[in-house]
């Protein structure tokens, strides 16, 4: 009788793995993915298809590492979107209308970045509010501040030299993917090998078990948030280049979609655990599911319906496989 | 025939057989007392009791009937957990009707029929607050009680349940517990209770049934049974109770000097803590001894007052500072301070170590696996691996984590607050074994304990404390446990030992 009891509850090993490392799963789940698009349409595996995937991966990817890295931190930051086209938005000013070379108007406009995110992170820690809510306010303000400077209006004349960030190929690599890989790999390092990354976590967690602890709960939750707001900057300032106007629609798509790609990878809402890597991995379906609802001439206009159906699936499978692990006493 | 019986339950996990050929009987009318170290059963056996899991083997009958023929009779069980399920800023009349489906008033709430409904409930139990209050400004024994009350308005209800319902509590307040567990008792009820106080157990307890690794061990009338021989079935071996683990060395210079500090719940405290003591602070929950220790560590702000570790000023209001000094508070809020939940025992206990850990090209995860191995092995903590989910372990393993993570940093001082609250005998005594050995090699050792015997095993000295003052200070080996209530409730027989007014005039020369 035991050893028929034992056989029912034995499962594949692989199975295990996939549901106890939300990573390998996430990670099945995009070559899977990849896999069925490279199948079902012959455009897709294109040189210039690949290429369009993972430019368009490399705008939303930075952003997705900024919002991840706040999730797992606990905190969320709904202007970061608007930061970034905010910032792209400055730099265009700079360089037209101020006439400032182009290296030193985007340093600017990077600083810019950083000092908005230290603004939010500064709002949160000392005020002590909650970040959700504060940046719905922020989002706001600077969305606010995009429309009043451009007056809705496009700025044109960017200048022909920086726009290899934005359009450029190495070796037939698009410039900002590899932009993205050089942050992402950044991230990773501090998020797995330094201090910083595991008090992240640790804050993530449980912030007053941080702070008995010795943890710097505040310091953290600030660089965090200035880091975040850099980060959008930098993806504001490459989709200036790539476009060669900037644009005040830019950044309006950097809101919803990081929080649902973060999600899909195994970044929890409520902080603590997930990991950047597996948010670009969910930024990566994201994108070949848009990729392909495009190739296969279906209006763009469902493309929110899928992505949010993706997001609701991701969800449900991992309470699913929490649940049935937590069945068998694991 | 007993109105709740088990026979030979098992309940197998994958890997792990929780239960074992189980039996139990509880009579109406009578307290059963459930005992077993930490993961001996006793939780898994509860669930299964409770209808929340299913047993692989055996049977129960309830009222003679099985239960998972008739759903309904689980109802006649109820079950309080240890920790308190409450709702916090919710009134205490709606925490006891909670979800409303108990008061057949239909589906609207009626809030004056309710709170004169719940009116009853409060006096039947000797509860203070008012039916209005929310539950986060009653007392903790009061919300200790509203849990007992709110599993009694199942009116089916034949067998209460009690997990450790005093933990949290002072012993005067226990008092008011068992008293109401006691008239409940002539209602024609049972009750189980789970209790790791030996005390207790021979206080309030007519039957016992102890387990151990998941098996049965032995059961019979509490009558019958001495406290040694309790204790050797639940370790199933010899534990010595009267042991003492007061520190064996010559106590020497001063190691910290707290001077008129004042802070939340507590006025213009001063003591000395030396090199070579365990210095106990005793006192009511309520008498401000946590918070003048997060207040020293940090961790709450100081309104005034200075403190001074070996010999230079001490930095407040900065739990980073006090930890790179030295210091380290171990909170008896396990999960709530201690743990990080989602995270496995390996970076638990990595957390504290990183500036042992981490070089000039980041966190070298060897030196990581090997810091981390040596504290499971030197503090016994039992995992399937560091790689296994702190939130997973019992309280007993995650406290023996919290602790051996702190040592793995060499601290200077050391405060633990009710470090063994929830932890069976035998790893009780594995912690006061640390806590001598770390005074006897120089740590400054600060425990703060609601339970006398505690205090008295392990303390060389003993500071009361009540209101937030402090009422006395004693030593633990040649005063009377007396001498020390009465400091706790300043009745003003703690003559024993040096007054607040004494340690003020001290300071002032």
């Amino acid at each position: 009788m035991s050893t028929e009891h034992s056989a029912q509850t034995r499962r594949p090993p692989a199975l295990t793995l996939l549901m106890r490392n939300p990573l390998a799963g996430v990670f099945v789940a995009l070559v899977a993915i990849f896999a069925i698009s490279a199948v079902i349409s012959p455009y897709f595996l294109s040189g210039y298809n690949m290429s369009v995937i993972a430019r368009g991966l490399a705008f939303v990817g930075l952003v997705t590492i900024a919002q991840s890295s706040l999730m797992i931190l606990g905190e969320l930051d709904l202007s970061l979107g608007t930061i970034g086209g905010l910032c792209g938005v400055v730099s265009g000013m700079l360089m037209v209308q101020a006439g400032l070379p182009a290296p030193m108007a985007l340093i600017l406009a990077l600083c810019l970045g950083l000092a908005l995110g230290f603004l939010n992170g500064l709002l949160v820690t000392v005020l002590g509010l909650h970040s959700l809510v504060l940046t719905i306010g922020t989002a706001g303000i600077y969305g606010g501040a995009i429309l009043v400077l451009t007056k809705g209006v496009a700025i044109t004349g960017i200048p022909a030299g920086i726009q290899f960030l934005g359009r450029g190929d190495v070796l037939g690599v698009p410039v900002p993917f590899l932009i993205m890989l050089a942050v992402l790999a950044i991230a990773l390092f501090l998020s797995l090998k330094t201090p910083m990354g595991r008090y992240m976590y640790a804050i993530g967690n449980n912030p007053a078990a941080a702070r008995m602890l010795g943890i710097r709960v505040d310091r953290i939750r600030l660089l965090v948030f200035t880091l975040a707001g850099m980060l959008s900057a930098l993806a504001g300032l490459l989709m200036v280049a790539r476009l060669g106007t900037a644009q005040p629609s830019i950044g309006q798509t950097w809101v919803l979609a990081p929080i649902a790609a973060a999600v899909i990878g195994g970044v929890a809402t409520t902080g603590g655990v997930g990991s950047p890597l597996g948010a670009i991995f969910g930024a990566g379906i994201i994108a070949i599911i848009e990729n392909i609802i495009v190739l296969f001439g279906v209006s763009p206009y469902w493309q929110g319906v899928v992505s949010g159906v993706i997001v609701v699936l991701a969800i449900s499978f991992d309470a699913l496989s929490r649940r049935y692990l937590r069945r068998d006493g694991a | 025939m007993a109105y709740l019986e088990a026979r030979g339950l098992g309940r197998d996990f994958p890997g792990v057989t929780a239960l074992d050929g189980v039996d139990l009987s509880v009579e109406l009318g009578r307290t059963h007392i459930l005992a077993g170290e930490n993961g001996a059963g006793k939780s898994t056996l509860v669930k299964i009791l409770t209808g929340a899991d299913r047993a692989t083997r055996g049977s129960i009958a309830i009222d003679g009937q099985n239960p998972l023929d008739h759903p309904d009779l689980f109802r006649k069980i109820a079950y309080v957990p240890q920790e308190l399920s409450l709702f916090p800023d919710v009134s205490v009349a709606e925490n006891l009707f909670m979800p409303f489906d108990r008061t057949g008033h239909g589906g609207l709430v009626n809030r004056r029929r309710m709170e004169a409904e719940a009116q009853e409930y409060l006096d039947r139990f000797g509860i203070e607050a008012k039916p209005s209050d929310m539950v986060r400004h009653i007392s903790v024994p009061d919300q200790q009680l509203l849990q007992i009350a709110r599993a009694s308005t199942n009116r089916d209800m034949k067998v209460l349940i009690l997990d450790e319902p005093t933990s949290a509590l002072t012993a005067r307040e226990v008092e008011r517990v068992f008293r109401v567990i006691r008239s409940f008792l002539d209602r024609d009820h049972a009750i189980i209770f789970i209790s790791h106080k030996m005390e207790e157990v021979f206080e309030i307890g007519q039957d016992y049934t102890v387990l151990r690794n998941g098996r049965k061990v032995d059961a019979g009338r509490v009558a019958e049974i001495d406290e040694a021989a309790l204790i050797r079935a639940m370790s199933g071996r010899e534990v010595a109770i009267d042991e003492h683990f007061r520190p064996d060395c010559p106590v020497t210079d001063t190691v910290m000097q707290v001077d008129n500090l004042s802070g939340p719940l507590f006025r213009d405290v001063s003591f000395t803590l030396k090199r070579g003591e365990i210095l106990g602070f005793a006192g009511l929950v309520g008498a401000g001894r946590s918070e003048l220790m997060q207040t020293i560590f940090g961790y709450r702000k100081a309104s005034g007052g200075h403190v001074r570790v070996d010999g230079r000023d001490w930095r407040l209001n900065d739990t980073a500072a006090s930890v790179a000094g030295g210091m380290l508070y171990l909170s008896e809020e396990r999960k709530a301070h201690g743990i990080f939940p989602l995270l496995s025992l390996r970076e638990n206990i990595g957390l504290s170590v990183l500036s042992l850990t981490t070089g000039a090209t980041g966190i070298d995860s060897r030196k990581e696996r090997g810091i981390v191995a040596r504290v499971i092995g030197d503090y016994g903590i039992r995992a399937s691996g560091p790689g296994q989910r702190i939130a997973t372990l019992s309280g007993g393993n995650q406290q023996k984590a919290i602790i051996g993570r702190a040592m793995a940093t060499t601290p200077r001082i050391l405060i633990f607050d009710e470090p063994t609250k929830g932890i069976d005998i035998r790893t009780k005594a594995e912690i006061y074994r640390i806590m001598k050995r770390l005074a006897e090699e120089g740590v400054g050792i600060i425990l703060i304990s609601s339970e006398m015997t505690e205090l008295r095993r392990c303390a060389s000295r003993i500071i009361t404390m009540h209101g937030g003052r402090l009422t006395g200070s004693f030593d633990a080996a040649s005063t009377e446990t007396e001498t020390l209530v009465g400091a706790i409730f300043a009745t003003g027989t703690g003559a024993g030992g040096s007054t607040p007014e004494d340690a003020e005039a001290s300071h002032v020369n």
